[in-house]
């Protein structure tokens, strides 16, 4: 085995220089326990500070707004694409996030997509657009979507009782809309809390207890 | 539906998590070092029949708003090539993926754990299992021990939980739910002494070296803060270093023959006790001139098991604080190596070990912390962490003996450990007359482990080195 002279300690692998000193080392050579596992730099950093740089331009892009005169007249194309680019930027970081849960990911971006539509509609003079179509159509669109999903990819259902719980009843929300009059069509509305109804019915109902055992869990004190 | 099992994580392992970071991810490894080329198939086979015996080891760990816990799950871990650093980041938020590795690399068999899920003693046990279910299956000298029957670790001493006993058996579901039902019902009427009851309730709690709790009286900040007539006023010594350049961590292996070391330990200093003088002194030699900080205070993890029977793979040890002051007296190693014993002995009795798991389990119970969210948690507890580690100046784990069943017993040349740092350690554990002391910081620097290799060699023993590469020019010149 090789030997440090100045330290008087053997060496394994095939150091020439002592890994304690620096000083050349004699003798033959000894295979290394341990592998030489070449350098490696983590871009976890990179991505964290790029996601929070993000996340400021996105929302500073949205308080932006306010500054300018709310009506159709004032948000014009430059405007429209603004909020259009930051919209989807917000959508696609938080699905890319959540990508590793279906479930979550779906409740996530169908929260702020229907937050964004309210608020564009708001920018532009509140016609209701958004509560009357948009709200009820993401809705209804990623109950089906999860409907399809759940067996689809098999996954378990403590893994998505909750969210798939919290869409379903997101899903009736478009029917209180209704009943306040905030829609100028009830159409859309109606089919969203229609399908909402029977996923609750064939679904969920057989998964309270599911609902609760997952809840238990997650929020155990 | 498929309900899966899960336990809380305790505070105790909740510390690791709040901790953990690029440079320590908190992560440790256990090899076993055979007399063979490792054959990956083999070892795959041991390591399914193994893992079947470990529900703990089936867990993947999820986040609550109040806690994480541990849920069971159907992952099957792979034998891996050693491809990554030592002790690399095991656990990634949101993935649910096994808590530890098994890989093997020319001879070794390498065990690596991430601390939040168990301890070393706990993992010491897997690792054990795996290589004798591994060397079992290779000579075929005798049937690979299918229902855990290990007819030669009943007589073994325990230098860790004997594998044979339930061990790992339900175990995954059972400890702090046990322990949390425990709490509520009167004590079985058949329970031993008070202690042993005791303990039994607070089993699957190890204590995190962070607890303020935890803090010993006589820590140096409070003397500073105390300002003591009778004592000078010191800093601890924290020793300075450059950052690895990917921030993996620095190991040093030094391989010595148990019975040189122990002749030359001065007579009344335990073997722990005395690498801790070695080390203070290495480190002190290496840093030239200590100035004002001239304390040098070590974390010393105890496993409580072997107050405490217990036989959970969980998280169970606390980590005791001993230190020296140079210029206060003798300064040569009998004499620190008698001063720390006489500090640690008072802080291992019984009585001042269940003084602090009760002073534990009240922080855990208490009901103002229960309900703090999780990432409040993890903020205050890595904050707590923070400024406990600025008391310190090394930390030294002392695994003890392993012993193997004699059939298998000379496959086995050597057994080693090793744990993420974020300051210089030391772990110690021996196997067939051989002590493997790992060095790791998260630093280029060697020069403490010099001085420590060179005391040891000044008196005669025979001491072989092996290091992790680590920069560039040493990974050149490795894969030349």
């Amino acid at each position: 085995m090789r030997r440090c002279p100045d330290c008087g300690v053997a060496v394994e692998g095939a150091w020439s220089r002592c890994p304690l000193c620096g000083r050349t080392v004699m003798g033959p050579m000894r295979p290394d326990p341990f592998p030489a596992v070449p350098l490696r730099f983590s871009r976890r950093r990179i991505y964290r500070i790029l996601l929070l740089a993000s996340l400021v331009v996105i929302l500073a892009s949205f308080g932006a707004q306010m500054l300018f005169d709310r009506g159709h007249a004032g948000i014009g194309l430059v405007r429209s694409v603004w909020l259009g680019l930051s919209a989807m930027w917000l959508v696609v970081l938080m699905a890319v996030r959540a990508r590793r849960d279906i479930a979550k990911g779906t409740a996530t971006v169908v929260v702020l997509i229907c937050g964004i539509c309210a608020y564009w509609d708001y920018l532009v003079g509140w016609d209701g657009w958004s509560l009357t179509y948009a709200v009820p159509i993401v809705c209804g669109c990623s109950i089906l979507a999860l409907v399809i999903a759940v067996p689809a990819l098999r996954i378990e259902a403590g893994d998505h009782v909750l969210y798939s719980g919290t869409m379903v009843l997101l899903g009736l929300v478009p029917i209180v809309f209704t009943a306040l009059g905030w829609v100028a069509d009830p159409i859309p509305s109606v089919c969203c809390g229609a399908l909402a109804v029977i996923v609750l019915v064939m679904q969920e109902r057989d998964r309270v207890s599911d609902v609760l055992h997952e809840l238990g869990k997650r929020l155990h004190i | 539906m498929t309900r899966r099992a899960w336990v809380r994580l305790d505070n105790a392992s909740n510390i690791f998590l709040a901790a953990r970071s690029d440079v320590d991810p908190k992560v440790f490894r256990m090899s076993a070092e055979m007399d063979h080329e490792v054959d990956g198939e083999l070892l795959q086979q041991a390591l399914d029949a193994t893992f079947d015996r470990y529900p703990l080891y089936h867990a993947v760990l999820r986040k609550g708003l109040f806690w994480y816990y541990l849920q069971d799950s159907d992952l099957r871990p792979q034998v891996q090539a050693e491809v990554r650093p030592t002790c690399a980041a095991i656990y990634r938020e949101n993935r649910r993926e096994l808590l530890f590795r098994v890989m093997r690399h020319r001879r070794r068999i390498v065990l690596e754990v991430f601390h939040a899920l168990s301890d070393g003693t706990g993992a010491l046990a897997f690792l054990r299992e795996l290589v004798i279910a591994y060397a079992r299956a290779r000579t075929a000298a005798g049937p690979a021990p299918a229902g855990g029957a290990d007819p030669a670790s009943a007589a073994s001493p325990p230098p860790a939980v004997d594998p044979t006993s339930r061990h790992g058996r339900g175990l995954f579901v059972d400890p702090f739910a046990r322990y949390f039902r425990r709490e509520r019902r009167p004590a079985p009427a058949a329970s031993a002494a008070e202690a042993s009851a005791f303990v039994r309730a607070a089993t699957p709690a190890g204590l995190p070296e962070g607890m303020p709790a935890q803090e010993p009286a006589a820590s140096p900040r409070r003397r500073m803060v105390g300002r003591g007539p009778r004592r000078h006023e010191t800093h601890v010594h924290r020793v300075p270093g450059t950052r690895t350049p990917d921030g993996r961590t620095r190991a040093v292996e030094l391989t010595v023959p148990v019975a040189e070391l122990l002749a030359t330990r001065p007579e009344g200093v335990g073997t722990t006790m005395y690498l801790t003088a070695l080390l203070f002194e290495a480190v002190r030699r290496s840093a030239g001139d200590l100035g004002r900080a001239r304390t040098l205070a070590a974390s010393v993890p105890v496993n409580l098991r072997q107050f405490f029977p217990s036989t959970s793979s969980r998280n169970f040890f606390t980590a005791l604080r001993v230190e020296h002051t140079y210029g206060e007296g003798l300064d040569d190693l009998g004499a620190i190596g008698r001063q720390l014993e006489a500090d640690f002995r008072p802080q291992i009795e019984i009585g001042a070990l269940e003084e602090r798991l009760r002073r534990l389990m009240g922080l855990e119970r208490m009901p103002v912390l229960r309900i703090i969210p999780r990432p409040l948690k993890d903020l205050v507890l890595g904050l707590v962490n923070r400024v406990n580690n600025r008391a310190l100046t090394v930390a030294v784990s002392n695994m003890g003996p392993v012993r193997l069943p004699e059939d298998i017993a000379d496959q086995v040349r050597r057994v080693s450990f090793q744990v993420s740092a974020v300051r210089p350690q030391i772990c110690a554990i021996s196997y067939g007359g051989w002590l493997s002391i790992t060095f790791t910081s998260p630093f280029l620097e060697t020069g403490h482990v010099r001085e420590f290799a060179r005391l040891l060699t000044a008196q005669g023993i025979a001491v072989s080195v092996a290091a992790t590469r680590v920069t560039e020019a040493e990974l050149a010149e490795g894969a030349a």
